[in-house]
């Protein structure tokens, strides 16, 4: 049973008008085990919400069909106004909704530079005219892919980093690419799967104060997260999963009262 | 010096076969994590092809050889035919193998798909004049030059190395390009590179197609040659020795794997001709297949990236080629450097 404890919570609940994400009663089995079993939830734009909950909630899950990576048995994602559900991920990318990954998943052997050029859109130089225009048809478009991805390697502090071996990074660094190449990408709505799991400390908390700055320049972002400080910190809306369910919506500060939530998950 | 000048060109012709074929490979493997261990059947399509467009009506020379078409299309068609043809024939195979299939699947899919290959050739003896395979393809562009004479030895060394550089224009065009980037990543990591729009499975097909189609107008460069063509020709260990010039030379990059079509296919099986005779006849060609798998394994364990590795691409910060700085809202050119 879905627990909405804050009507004018700038997301989750039922959404609204402004919400940019709907997930509807999603359910999908695994071998007739429900590891997700009726999640309905929003997500608002222009704001961070977390998705949390125990190991086995369903989270990975949710994301897996958000995404497009899993389909589900039944229920909607609807996106941006349009039906997504089923879609495969690459058109759900390709629609503005980007997600980055649990475990590191750079290009090991691209460099840096080359991690976030895959993620520009719409690239010219990636259609078979190519075979027959050459580089003319493609190079304008990347000179200018070339300084957006600079931008956004200055930004974040990897400028010196561009030419290595997106494989020779360290683990936070590694995080760091990822969540630079999902900006590559222009996206609507970036969803983050445990973006600082297995940081250390101060990269995470570095990761942490750039994720805010995303959210105040008006990125809508979907966050899986463990750390519930994170959480609260980062979070305008949170959503509670446990069972395959959404047990509650709000702000953190009220779920933490919530005797459901608090035997789901705060205080196992 | 004649024969010298003869064995020479031979090697020069079949080096720029075996160019054509790791290009192609590497292409698939190399580039984009594809494991087509069908390669030479693709090959061996395109050289049939080219072979039945050129050899005319199956009832000359009496007759002695059945096969499909019997065309007589002019030069260079017959190669455009064999390139075609194999890329043509890779959609449906692709279509099955590459959609659904893990990578390690799609390895054994294509190794049975070699197999059958061979046996469909020998058994349906009317498509290809199965076990006996075609012989008497005429050379092209012999007017006026006697084909065994070494003026057109020479010449055809120049019609190989001009389409090795046809096709080295289409290669560079896919390895220097964004194109080749998006190939690399999926390579390096499908489910990522999928998350960020790419097709996965498109961007595969299309190098399936495009690279076996390059191995089709090497077939039919190599058939147009020796005149012949059968299925011992193109058994499925054939595509382990291209596997192995590309690992040995280096992975995903077109120089290195041209250094190894030089070391493999040519400079080691040409050297094994000079070794004394040992054991009983043959020992030393069954040897030649172990030493290759072996070599593949050691390069593979030992120094994995090859003797020339993929290259790092870097991007000028400059406007290079005017020197110029740029201009406030004008865009840096952003060339690779390597």
């Amino acid at each position: 049973m879905t627990t909405t404890l804050r009507e004018d919570a700038p997301s989750a609940g039922a959404g609204g008008a402004s919400a940019l994400l709907h997930v509807q009663d999603l359910r999908r089995d695994f071998g007739g085990v429900w590891a997700v079993d009726g999640a309905s939830f929003a997500v608002a734009r222009g704001a961070i919400t977390s998705l949390i909950g125990p190991n086995g909630a369903g989270k990975s899950t949710v994301v897996g069909i958000v995404g497009g990576a899993i389909r589900p048995s039944s229920g909607q994602v609807i996106f941006d106004d349009e039906d997504i559900t089923s879609l495969p991920p690459h058109a759900c990318a390709r629609r503005g909704l980007v997600r980055t990954y649990q475990l590191s998943s750079e290009f090991a052997k691209l460099t840096v530079l080359e991690n976030l050029l895959v993620a520009a859109p719409d690239q010219r130089g990636e259609s078979l005219a190519t075979l027959v225009f050459g580089k003319r048809h493609w190079r304008e478009q990347e000179e200018r892919a070339v300084i957006r991805a600079r931008t956004l390697l200055e930004r974040f502090g990897m400028g010196e980093k561009e030419d290595e071996y997106a494989g020779n990074l360290s683990g936070g660094q590694k995080r760091l690419v990822e969540i630079m190449r999902g900006l590559m990408a222009e996206p609507k709505l970036l969803l983050l799967d445990e973006p600082m799991a297995g940081v250390n400390p101060t990269l995470a908390r570095e990761i942490e104060g750039y994720l805010a700055q995303l959210a105040g320049e008006g990125l809508t972002m979907l966050l899986v997260e463990h750390e519930l400080e994170v959480v609260e910190r980062l979070s305008q809306a949170v959503v509670v999963m446990a069972l395959g369910r959404v047990i509650a919506t709000g702000t953190m500060a009220e779920l933490r009262s919530r005797p459901e939530v608090l035997n789901a998950y705060l205080a196992g | 010096m004649n024969a010298t000048s003869y064995y020479l060109t031979t090697l020069l012709v079949y080096l720029g076969v075996d160019i054509l074929a790791v290009w192609a490979l590497n292409l698939q493997y190399g580039v984009s994590g594809v494991y087509n261990f069908a390669f030479i059947v693709f090959q061996a399509v395109g050289a049939y092809t080219a072979g039945v467009v050129t050899l005319g009506s199956p009832s000359q020379n009496g007759g002695f050889q059945h096969y499909i078409l019997g065309w007589h299309l002019p030069y260079p068609l017959p190669v455009i035919a064999g390139g075609l043809v194999a890329g043509a024939l890779s959609v449906p195979v692709g279509l099955v193998a590459l959609r659904k299939l893990r990578t390690d699947y799609q390895a054994m899919v294509m190794l049975v798909l070699s197999v059958i290959a061979t046996l469909v050739v020998e058994n349906v003896t009317g498509l290809f004049n199965g076990p006996a395979g075609l012989s008497l393809i005429p050379q092209p562009l012999t007017n006026g030059v006697a084909s065994s004479s070494l003026n057109y030895q020479w010449l055809y060394v120049g019609i190989t190395a001009a389409i090795c550089g046809v096709v080295y224009i289409f290669v560079h065009r896919v390895t220097s390009s964004p194109l080749g980037r998006a190939l690399r990543a999926t390579r390096d990591n499908e489910a990522a590179a999928e998350a960020l729009g790419k097709d996965v499975f498109r961007l595969r097909l299309f190098i399936f197609v495009f690279g076996n189609a390059i191995a089709g107008v090497s077939g039919a460069v190599l058939v147009q040659f020796i005149g012949a063509w059968s299925p011992g020709s193109w058994l499925y260990v054939e595509t382990l020795v291209v596997l192995t010039a590309i690992i040995v030379g280096g992975t995903g990059n077109n120089a290195g794997v041209m250094l190894g079509a030089l070391l493999v296919p040519l400079a080691f099986n040409e050297a094994t001709r000079y070794l004394p005779t040992i054991g009983r006849p043959g020992l030393i060609d069954a040897l030649q297949w172990i030493v290759i798998g072996l070599l593949g394994l050691v390069f593979l364990w030992f120094w994995p990236r090859g003797i020339i590795p993929e290259r790092r691409r870097r991007f000028a910060r400059q406007a290079a080629r005017t020197g110029d700085a740029p201009r406030a809202g004008e865009p840096q050119l952003a060339d690779p450097v390597v």
